[in-house]
């Protein structure tokens, strides 16, 4: 116990409490409403009057000059691409609610294991911190064809070299008619071979610069016993010499693929020749009747996938919202794990349940409120998205990826000043938009009571 | 149904031991009581049994099997927690079904054993309702159910009874152990409040500071605590203890005090110094102690005290006195007389009833019997 006296304030008693005097309801009315005042001028001036405006201006004709009734509605449902960007924007909502949803529930629920869960955390969240604009630009780039400029082709290009390597040569022909295929099925040798044959397996119509740098001057090697050795080497010399026969100057052809195949064709072994362009099989797989130059060794480089292309220039924008939005998902969901009790889950877990069975029956319906939040809130913002589209689609295929806001966008601001229509689309996505505004604020409405 | 063992087992958070080498055997079918002061490492125990922490050192067996780990569903145990930890989001039938489905068990038997654990617990006409439109009691029975309907081979309580009200506490109390005698499940339940250790458990465990002080029936702690802590935890109100000099006063032995001696027996001090040193803890229960106004009577100690306050409990009065310096509480039958504040009386202590403690170790050193 402290030794100074507590402070006690004693209520005011019955009847001493000061009575309102006149002019009190004027007063009690007026506080509020100053404190009100700024919000209700600033959502006046930039929400009710361009909300009201933009309503009536889509009556009226593109120069509004001429009052034109229900005229710009109809051109709404006649516009193609207003059509393509009703259809996208229909997509948006059917996949990216439910995309962010998961994906953010799964990131909520795996951050809470991990041992660097706060630089996780910071890594998912700060998308976020960027301007949407700023993000389309960083996908554009990343979304680039070339692997040489774009990172995402150029991580599937680093991937793809693991399984399948490029070949040494894009293209060739055979030297001779001994000979015979295209670089897309190899070229197999006219000649049925046995243990101890030695192959020959000339090519020419080869470019210069495709051919390595190791290469030395090719050999023809000797027979193997049980084996069959050849070279395949680049059949041309500049000072002439003769097509079949390997001349002196002649390169070897480091690299390349040759398979031994049986009479369907098909491969039952494969080596790669040195650097004279040596190759040998020590033994020969029974059924083995012929060599060849493998298509391998024509294998075309990755070229990268076409993002930005009209195919998938939709599901690209679709991902780079995801990235974006994941990370305020994992936090309002992390934040509503967080809410469930602890007893609940460990009575879960003693009563027999697995970890899935446990987040399936338990944590989900746990987080439904959560998710529901997390769920509107994403459909209302992507019906209006629009930055990303902008910034992300190439000219050559924004149309493929356009979405109602964007085609908003275009058809009054980019040039084409058809108010009118821009003014019918504006109000078109609202109507689309009241459904869901009701559905959150009659929810937030029932968290209140 | 199975035994349950604690094998040296220890729980250790970063820097704090929570508990220290913890070895108990629980028999099949024995409601064995925890008990201890609030974090005395009780709950941690038993939420190692549980499966919900990790074992630091040690091991624990249900029956024979070493469930160090085994994940808290294979365990095939069923905890009752303070809170009732019940799902909010499923109606009590779904509550009781919930660990039956987990494991796959058939519709009909979920059924079946979902609507006789209703029954024995009363929960008929709520089975369809949520937890929230449920009072505490009704909640605390659905916790109940929930364990009951999986047929475990251990019920874990953790201070399933807190949350209730005085009067509803006493009656879960015996509902819990007509239910714990009628399914014959070994029991190992949690509490902080002595009272129910005592009236509930087959066995009491008493803990403190992560440290088992002492296991035995609740007669045993009553009468023979092993140590100060265990003398001062169990009984209500609680033991005095009075830290008294083991001397010889002229002819006669006493326990001596600042402010008053007890004269005991001839002998008795010297038969005390062959296992103890001189400076002990007294341990008296308020129970045991009678007013006295004649002479010494044989077998008794005598302590003269003034009265402070006099509790009326109608049949009996809690009267706190104090002798010298040391305050005491003594219960007394109301036949022997109301006392009265500031009123000098001489209590009688039957020695038999007397514990000493050695004060440094605070183990018990006996108590002193005649020659």
């Amino acid at each position: 116990m402290t030794s100074a006296a507590p402070r006690v304030e004693f209520p005011h008693e019955p009847g001493t409490v000061p009575q309102p005097h006149r002019g009190a309801a004027w007063r009690g009315l007026l506080i509020p409403l100053g404190f009100l005042a700024p919000a209700l001028l600033l959502l006046g001036i930039w929400m009710v009057y361009p909300t009201i405006a933009t309503m009536w201006r889509s009556l009226f004709s593109d120069r509004g000059d001429a009052f034109v009734g229900i005229e710009n509605y109809k051109r709404l449902f006649t516009d193609d691409l207003i059509f393509e960007s009703i259809k996208n924007n229909a997509l948006w909502v059917l996949i990216i609610p439910a995309a962010v949803t998961a994906v953010g529930l799964v990131f909520a629920v795996l951050v809470e294991r991990v041992r660097w869960s706060v630089a996780f955390k910071i890594a998912v969240f700060m998308p976020l911190a960027v301007s949407l604009f700023a993000v389309g630009v960083i996908w554009r780039i990343m979304y680039q064809q070339d692997p040489e400029r774009g990172a995402i082709n150029a991580a599937f290009a680093g991937a793809r070299g693991f399984v399948a390597e490029e070949g040494v040569l894009s293209r060739a022909q055979p030297s001779t008619e001994m000979l015979q295929g295209s670089p897309a099925q190899g070229f197999t040798f006219r000649r049925a071979v046995a243990p101890g044959a030695v192959a020959p397996l000339g090519l020419t119509a080869i470019r210069a610069p495709e051919i390595p740098e190791e290469a030395k001057d090719a050999v023809l090697p000797g027979p193997l016993e049980n084996g069959i050795t050849g070279v395949v080497w680049r059949d041309f010399s500049p000072r002439g010499g003769t097509t079949g026969k390997v001349d002196p100057g002649e390169l070897g052809i480091p690299g390349a693929t040759v398979e031994l195949r049986d009479e369907r064709g098909k491969k039952l072994d494969s080596t790669r020749t040195a650097e004279d362009g040596t190759f040998a099989f020590a033994e020969v797989p029974e059924g083995a009747t012929a060599v060849a130059v493998g298509q391998g060794t024509f294998a075309a480089p990755f070229k990268g996938v076409n993002w930005l292309g009209d195919k998938l220039i939709t599901p690209a924008i679709m991902f780079s919202y995801i990235w974006v939005t994941a990370g305020f998902a994992m936090v309002i969901i992390g934040a509503g794990l967080a809410a469930i009790p602890r007893d609940v889950l460990e009575a879960a877990r003693t009563d027999g349940g697995t970890e899935w069975q446990i987040f399936r029956r338990v944590t989900v319906p746990l987080l439904a409120p959560v998710l529901t939040v997390v769920f509107v809130t994403q459909i209302i913002g992507v019906l209006k998205i629009f930055d990303l589209v902008l910034a992300i689609a190439p000219g050559s295929s924004v149309d493929d990826a356009s979405t109602l806001a964007y085609v908003m966008w275009q058809r009054s601001f980019s040039g084409q000043n058809l108010f009118g229509l821009g003014a019918a689309i504006s109000t078109f996505l609202l109507l689309l938009f009241i459904p869901f505004l009701i559905v959150n604020i009659r929810r937030f409405r029932a968290d209140t009571k | 149904m199975a035994s349950v063992t604690y094998d040296r087992v220890s729980k250790i958070f970063e820097e704090t031991t929570a508990v220290d080498e913890l070895s108990l055997d629980i028999g099949d079918g024995e409601f064995l009581v925890l008990v201890g002061p609030s974090g005395c490492g009780k709950s941690t125990a038993l939420r190692m049994l549980a499966g919900l922490e990790d074992i630091s050192e040690g091991e624990i067996r249900i029956g024979d099997r070493v469930v160090n780990n085994v994940a808290p569903a294979e365990r095939d145990v069923a905890m009752v927690f303070q809170s009732y930890a019940l799902y909010p989001h499923m109606s009590v039938y779904d509550n009781l079904a919930f660990g039956l489905r987990n494991q796959k068990v058939p519709k009909e038997e979920i059924d079946r054993r979902v609507r006789q654990a209703a029954e024995i617990l009363d929960l008929g006409q709520l089975i369809k309702r949520k937890p929230k439109q449920l009072s505490g009691g009704q909640r605390q029975r659905v916790a109940l159910g929930r364990a009951i309907v999986r047929e475990p081979a251990a019920f874990l309580m953790d201070e399933p009874l807190s949350n209730l009200d005085a009067k509803l506490r006493v009656q879960t109390r015996a509902e819990i152990l007509k239910l714990q005698q009628r399914l014959g499940t070994t029991t190992v339940y949690v509490t902080h409040d002595q009272v129910e250790a005592m009236t509930m458990g087959d066995r009491i465990a008493v803990m403190n500071a992560g440290v088992l002080q002492q296991i035995g029936t609740p007669e045993e702690l009553y009468t023979n605590p092993r140590n100060v802590f265990v003398a001062g935890f169990i009984g209500s109100p609680a033991m005095n203890l009075v830290p008294v000099e083991a001397a010889t006063d002229g002819e006669r032995d006493v326990l001596r005090q600042d402010g008053f001696a007890v004269e005991v027996p001839e002998g008795m001090i010297s038969r005390l110094r062959e296992r103890a040193p001189s400076t002990l803890m007294a341990g008296f229960r308020p129970e045991h102690l009678h007013l006295s106004n004649g002479e010494p009577a044989n077998q008794q100690a005598r302590i003269p005290a003034v009265v402070d306050v006099v509790e009326y409990l109608g049949d009996e009065q809690l009267v706190h006195l104090h002798a010298g310096e040391v305050n005491l509480v003594a219960k007394l039958d109301i036949d022997e007389g109301r006392v009265k504040p500031e009123e000098n009386v001489h209590l009688a202590l039957p020695l038999e009833k007397l514990h000493l403690f050695d004060r440094e170790t605070e183990e018990s050193v006996g108590v002193p019997t005649p020659a």
